[in-house]
């Protein structure tokens, strides 16, 4: 097995996971590009446009505005329609604060565009309170 | 993060659970942004509408309001929107489903809290402005970035939970644009020509915000020819929160932290231009096409309609009537309608065939289920922010101006 390759960021918030990623370059928010009754990504002509996103580790770029995603990502772990981790060039305090009253883990600000280093399907251990994300396998 | 003997009490649970709550859920927050303390807040904003505060959100209010009076102590006046459901309106844009119902439950439990149901979501338009230099802890993006750019006042977005935490303990954390460092321009824009609507001003935002993509981005607007009205200023506010996740702006020669460019910089080197040009202007409206595609619905919101502007619908209205085909959906606060129906502007609009929806704007409740129970596809707004949030439920909403709106609802089709 080779050795992972570990992402430096800042410390954030939730428990560490494991999980598959799902990678774009887009931006993100929890109200207006998921359909979260499906569990998709929601918005036309966004990259993961109708994207299962259920039980993934999502890479994406920044947080974008809509306070909504504060209440909603805490509904998306109760009905079980949430990610299983967030991470993030960027984030905003609206998608923190959803992340903290959820405990869902979310990390961001990499001295690297996290995006363009992580694959859809690559195996990443999260771990937040470490600001470290390791990429244990390629796609 | 430093904190003082009132909070360590609090985070020890020595002022109840409900602070004891807030107050760990804020120092998580407050160390993800590396805040160092925690700043008071004058006045508190919640948004707390029924379809993302969701079965969880509510029962979690509901546990809270269930506690003894003690264990639940408010330090910070707080204000609920949500309020101001239409239901009439909503029986006949998703019959079948008791949203007031659903709506009364949330209102109940943040009534119970302490808040103050208001029936407004944009309400620096009628209650609470914060002055210069004040702290508060609004949930709203057009609140936030209206409160920080246009008034002065400091605050960052206090979304959901994190606005029910600042009303148990009067405080925020310190980070973000509660520090004069944080508020100084990062970016300089250079506007090239002059915007004719306030829906022109929301597309110079959304061209903006889209560059800098990023809450800690505070652009800087140079340029700026005829001062800007205050609608034109929140046009310009909410689309950039939408379009950029900004919080901040500053406008040169308007705004009050921006009366040089030097100012707006904060003192630090200030930045090449980025152009703003009619081309990019003309370019974004040229990505919403539909030119006369059926049209559905004429949805005017986003923020929500002030007095002056359903005086203008009226006025556009007069002697006219909106196709049976089409829609025209005018929301506003509960208490502009009152005083448009006192003064017949309301009635005017309905006999034209238009609806004016108080409360909740159209995209905070069920646009999705909307869409799917009346097989809506097209729409159109005045406001770009409406477009911009209403394409996530699967909308094609082409972003116009008011004149051009109604036109087009007349019509029936795209104009």
């Amino acid at each position: 097995m080779s050795v992972p390759r570990i992402l430096r960021c800042h410390p954030g918030i939730g428990p560490r996971v494991q999980g598959k990623a799902i990678a774009a370059s887009d931006n993100f928010s929890v109200r207006y590009d998921l359909d979260y009754r499906r569990g998709i990504f929601g918005r036309p002509g966004h990259a993961l446009h109708g994207v299962s996103y259920v039980g993934f580790i999502l890479v994406l770029n920044a947080a974008k505005g809509g306070v909504a995603s504060a209440w909603m990502l805490q509904e998306l772990v109760t009905i079980g329609k949430a990610p299983l981790a967030l991470v993030l060039n960027d984030a905003n305090p609206v998608l923190v604060q959803g992340a903290a009253f959820a405990n869902l883990p979310l990390v961001d600000r990499f001295a690297i565009d996290v995006t363009g280093a992580i694959a859809t399907g690559d195996e990443l251990i999260d771990d937040p309170q470490a600001g470290e994300v390791h990429i244990l396998g390629a796609a | 993060m430093k904190l003082n003997d009132l909070e360590k009490a609090m985070l020890a649970g020595e002022h109840g659970e409900a602070a004891r709550w807030a107050l760990e859920l804020q120092v998580r927050v407050g160390e993800f942004f590396d805040a160092r303390d925690f700043v008071e807040v004058r006045m508190v904003q919640l948004s707390s509408d029924i379809e993302v505060v969701g079965a969880s959100g509510l029962a979690f209010l509901r546990r809270m309001a269930a506690l003894p009076p003690a264990e639940r102590r408010l330090r910070a006046f707080a204000t609920a929107d949500a309020r101001g459901f239409d239901s009439v309106a909503y029986s006949r844009l998703l019959p079948g489903r008791d949203l007031s119902g659903e709506m009364d439950h949330v209102v109940e439990a943040l009534v119970a809290l302490g808040a103050v149901p208001t029936h407004a979501t944009a309400n620096y338009h009628s209650v609470l402005p914060l002055g210069y230099g004040q702290h508060g802890a609004f949930s709203g993006t057009p609140q936030v970035i209206y409160a920080n750019s246009v008034q002065g006042a400091r605050c960052n977005f206090e979304a959901g939970p994190a606005g029910i935490a600042a009303m148990f303990t009067g405080r925020v954390p310190r980070y973000g644009f509660h520090l004069d460092r944080a508020r100084a321009g990062t970016r300089l824009f250079r506007l090239e020509f002059a915007p004719e609507s306030a829906t022109d001003w929301g597309a110079v935002g959304a061209i903006i915000g889209r560059r800098t993509g990023s809450y800690s981005a505070v652009p800087v607007i140079d340029g700026v020819g005829e001062r800007p009205d205050a609608l034109a200023l929140s046009h310009l506010g909410v689309a950039l929160a939408s379009y950029g996740s900004t919080g901040l702006f500053h406008l040169v020669g308007v705004t009050p932290e921006a009366p040089t460019v030097e100012a707006a910089f904060g003192g630090r080197p200030v930045p090449e231009a980025e152009a703003v040009t009619r081309a990019a202007l003309d370019a974004f409206y040229a990505a919403w096409p539909g030119r006369n595609a059926k049209l559905d619905a004429v949805v005017l919101g986003a923020p929500q309609l002030s007095y002056r502007e359903l005086c203008e619908l009226a006025d556009l209205l007069q002697g006219r009537h909106i196709h049976a085909d089409t829609l025209l959906l005018a929301y506003t606060a509960e208490d502009v309608k009152e005083m448009c129906a006192r003064q017949g502007i309301v009635q005017a609009i309905e006999a034209a065939g238009g609806m004016v929806v108080h409360g909740l704007c159209f995209f905070q409740i069920f646009a999705r289920e909307v869409r799917e129970a009346n097989g809506w596809n097209c729409l159109m707004s005045q406001s770009v922010k409406m477009a911009n949030l209403t394409a996530g439920f699967g909308y094609h909403t082409v972003p116009a101006t008011l004149e051009r709106c109604v036109e087009s609802a007349i019509a029936g089709r795209v104009s």
